[in-house]
């Protein structure tokens, strides 16, 4: 299948990546040369500036990790020191473990709502179009903006407990920010409604290649809708579960703004991220040192559970 | 091919020019650091934090000096307060810092003196500024008997009531002891009012508290506390005094003296309550008394100290919290150091203690404070018992972080008041 939907212009190049074809070098073509050596240095300015700003500058941010810098003045460089004292600090893997529930949770929800709403807007409804931006809205809007929005609607004197009051259920009111047990639910159904709308364009994209055909098909072998769902649509859209998952997860991961807009990380802590944590020990408090070292501990969080992820959903076992 | 070539170089050239363009604007936008020109003509920059629109009273006080020195220009490089002290140590560690910046005395925020003097951004000034030390505060300017900062004005830190509200409260008038308050606390919550507004989501006006708290559970029997603490004679776990402070925290919450929703509250709350009279008092620094007027026109505001267990045991906290310091890369140190020397004179020190709503640097000896805002508080002044905020003398600030953190938790009850002050030792060693 994969060989017959190869488009004729990719395979008359192929020999040219792997074996020689036979007879090449008898009649050898002007153009091949430029080709093979592809004016490759075309590129060099801008390898050259990915590898300075972005792969030089990591590195050396990543080097003040086995520091103890404070931002200002020298430094002494002090091993795994900043690295044990993350370990051994409840605060971090408070914020570890918030870390990964919110991004893991985020995906969860932000991926199964995304699923439902592009399965219900992906042919028929007439109001579909209007749907699909109201949707989307929330992924083109800038997350600390909204992050404000919704800390007006969660305040204590905001809509939520005033609608709760006025339904005589006053008792309920509180504050939904501050709560030791709310505040990370509450942050919760932020980060979700941020990333459904992001999903659904993704499942929107998978649906529009699942054949209308094979799914004809499987309604007259007499397969019924959940049937159909699960059988023919969700194996037909699982590139487009591993694009929206993994880009959720790392999305999750190093959420910050948001975070910082709703509740600065509070309650005591009780909402904190690696993200937050990266930021309030490099800047707020002047540790650069374990700031990095942080850093460097997402980096590799990150990088392990995209790996995991991607294996996971990958559609061919030999990718 | 020469076509192409063409092409290529006009794609390169396209992709040069906003490039080149880009870094030279970039390049020009950096502080200026003119010299002074031809003609006497002086120029400097100065970098200030502010937080609301009201206008600065560094930026009055630097507009007066250019107003009578015609040849002076002054930059103004106002930052947000919330990361004025980010934005002060990047741009002096890159070089670009201001000619003068704002710093605060002592080691406990990041833009406090000892350790800029330490990292070598800070020039060390003259005579004049040396005579503007607080007594007792010399340790907080800077190292080797030399001063780094030149401090404006006293700002005292206590409680800023709003004395109208507290006489619509009724009952026998301002609290005269903590358990006065309390039932006060619990009379006003009664009638779904507060007496203290707080800003229980901002950790500033919470650590404020703790400290207000300590001022006289500690500081007013030890005023040498934070110097014992960091010869390793004491700790915050093994302080009866500190413990008391934390356990006073829960004493307040559990008498009501917090409005509704306070843990989750930001600034905004202090400023309703009070200029409304829905609360009566809240923990922001005294010159915050000229601002709450401006809001609220028609009551009366007054700097007070927190009352404390026995009336007898007042103290209150009154020092220089902020400083003018000079960039020590700064290529127009003398018309700075001219600024800072006509800032440094009996006119103009009183001046910006006007300005901002605050008590002057010098003369406080003969400051008359019957009438003003400070009223409440000056017996207290003159009779010695005061000191500097303690967070100015902790060696980072993580430990005022522990403590602002802490108390929220006490607030929600997440933490203990044990918790939280072991919290404040380990960030005390790092």
């Amino acid at each position: 299948m994969t060989a017959t939907m190869q488009p004729k212009s990719e395979a008359a190049k192929a020999p040219l990546r792997g074996r020689r074809a036979p007879g090449e070098g008898e009649t050898p073509r002007p153009r091949s040369t430029g080709l093979q050596l592809g004016h490759w240095w075309w590129a060099l300015p801008g390898i050259v500036l990915v590898i300075a700003i972005h792969y030089v500058a990591t590195g050396i941010g990543g080097f003040f990790a086995f520091t103890n810098w404070t931002g200002i003045g020298s430094f002494k460089i002090v091993g795994w020191q900043n690295f044990e004292a993350i370990f051994k600090d409840p605060t971090k893997l408070g914020a570890l473990t918030n870390t990964l529930f919110l991004a893991f949770g985020s995906v969860l929800l932000g991926n199964v709502g995304g699923l439902i709403i592009a399965l219900g807007l992906n042919r028929m409804l007439k109001t579909r179009y209007i749907l699909r931006t109201l949707f989307f809205m929330p992924v083109v809007l800038s997350p600390l903006a909204t992050a404000y929005v919704w800390k007006y609607i969660f305040d204590f004197d905001g809509p939520i407990n005033v609608f709760l009051t006025s339904i005589g259920a006053g008792d309920l009111a509180k504050p939904w920010l501050a709560d030791p047990q709310w505040a990370v639910w509450t942050v919760l159904v932020v980060l979700v409604w941020g990333s459904t709308g992001f999903a659904m364009v993704i499942f929107m994209a998978g649906l529009a290649g699942v054949p209308v055909e094979v799914e004809e098909a499987a309604a007259i072998d007499g397969a019924n809708l959940w049937q159909r769902f699960l059988n023919v649509t969700l194996p037909a859209i699982r590139p487009a579960i591993a694009i929206a998952t993994t880009l959720g997860i790392v999305q999750g991961l190093r959420v910050f703004d948001p975070i910082m807009a709703l509740t600065n990380g509070g309650p005591a802590g009780a909402t904190e991220t690696l993200a937050t944590q990266v930021y309030k020990q490099a800047f707020a408090l002047g540790n650069f040192g374990g700031g990095a070292a942080l850093a460097l501990v997402l980096a590799a969080i990150i990088l392990f559970f995209a790996v995991i992820q991607q294996r996971l959903t990958r559609s061919n076992p030999e990718d | 091919m020469t076509q192409h070539r063409r092409y290529s170089g006009i794609k390169v050239g396209a992709l040069a020019v906003p490039t080149i363009a880009a870094l030279v604007l970039t390049g020009c936008s950096a502080p200026a650091s003119s010299s002074s020109p031809a003609g006497g003509a002086q120029e400097f920059s100065l970098s200030f934090a502010t937080s609301n629109t009201i206008e600065s009273p560094f930026q009055v006080l630097a507009e007066k000096y250019m107003a009578s020195n015609p040849n002076v220009k002054i930059t103004f490089n106002p930052q947000p307060n919330d990361s004025y002290d980010q934005t002060l140590r990047t741009q002096l560690q890159a070089g670009n810092a201001s000619d003068v910046v704002v710093t605060s005395p002592g080691s406990g925020t990041g833009r406090s003196i000892l350790p800029l003097v330490q990292a070598g951004f800070l020039e060390a000034l003259d005579e004049s500024a040396k005579e503007l030390v607080p007594e007792g505060s010399e340790a907080l300017f800077g190292t080797d008997g030399k001063v780094y900062g030149q401090a404006p004005e006293i700002t005292v830190v206590g409680l800023v009531a709003n004395e109208t509200a507290a006489t619509a409260a009724g009952g026998s008038g301002f609290p005269s002891d903590f358990a006065a308050l309390e039932d006060q606390c619990k009379s006003l919550a009664s009638s779904g009012k507060s007496f203290i507004a707080l800003a229980g989501s901002a950790a500033p006006n919470t650590g404020l508290m703790a400290m207000s708290l300590a001022a006289s559970r500690v500081y007013a029997g030890d005023p040498k506390w934070n110097e014992k603490r960091a010869a390793k004679e004491t700790t915050f776990a093994g302080s009866d005094g500190w413990k008391a402070s934390l356990e006073a925290v829960t004493a307040l919450n559990d008498a009501g003296c917090f409005q509704k929703g306070a843990a989750g509250a930001g600034f905004d709350a202090i400023t309703k309550g009070l200029a409304s009279g829905n609360s009566v008092a809240g923990f922001i620094p005294g010159p915050s008394w000229k601002q709450l007027k401006t809001a609220a026109a028609g009551s009366e505001f007054n700097v007070r100290a927190l009352p404390a267990e026995a009336s007898s045991e007042g103290f209150v906290y009154a020092s220089a919290n902020y400083a003018f310091s000079i960039n020590a890369a700064s290529k127009n140190k003398d018309a700075a150091k001219a600024f800072l020397d006509w800032a440094a004179e009996p006119e103009q020190t009183k001046a910006f203690a006007e300005i901002d709503g605050a008590l002057p640097v010098t003369g406080l000896d003969s400051y008359d404070f019957n009438g003003g805002a400070y009223k409440n508080v000056g017996d207290l002044i003159k009779d010695g018992k005061y000191g500097p905020l303690p967070n100015s003398q902790w060696p980072n600030s993580a430990v005022y972080d522990a403590l602002a953190t802490g108390v929220q938790g006490l607030i929600t009850g997440q933490k203990t008041a044990d918790q939280v002050l072991q919290a404040m030792d380990t960030a005390w060693g790092q």
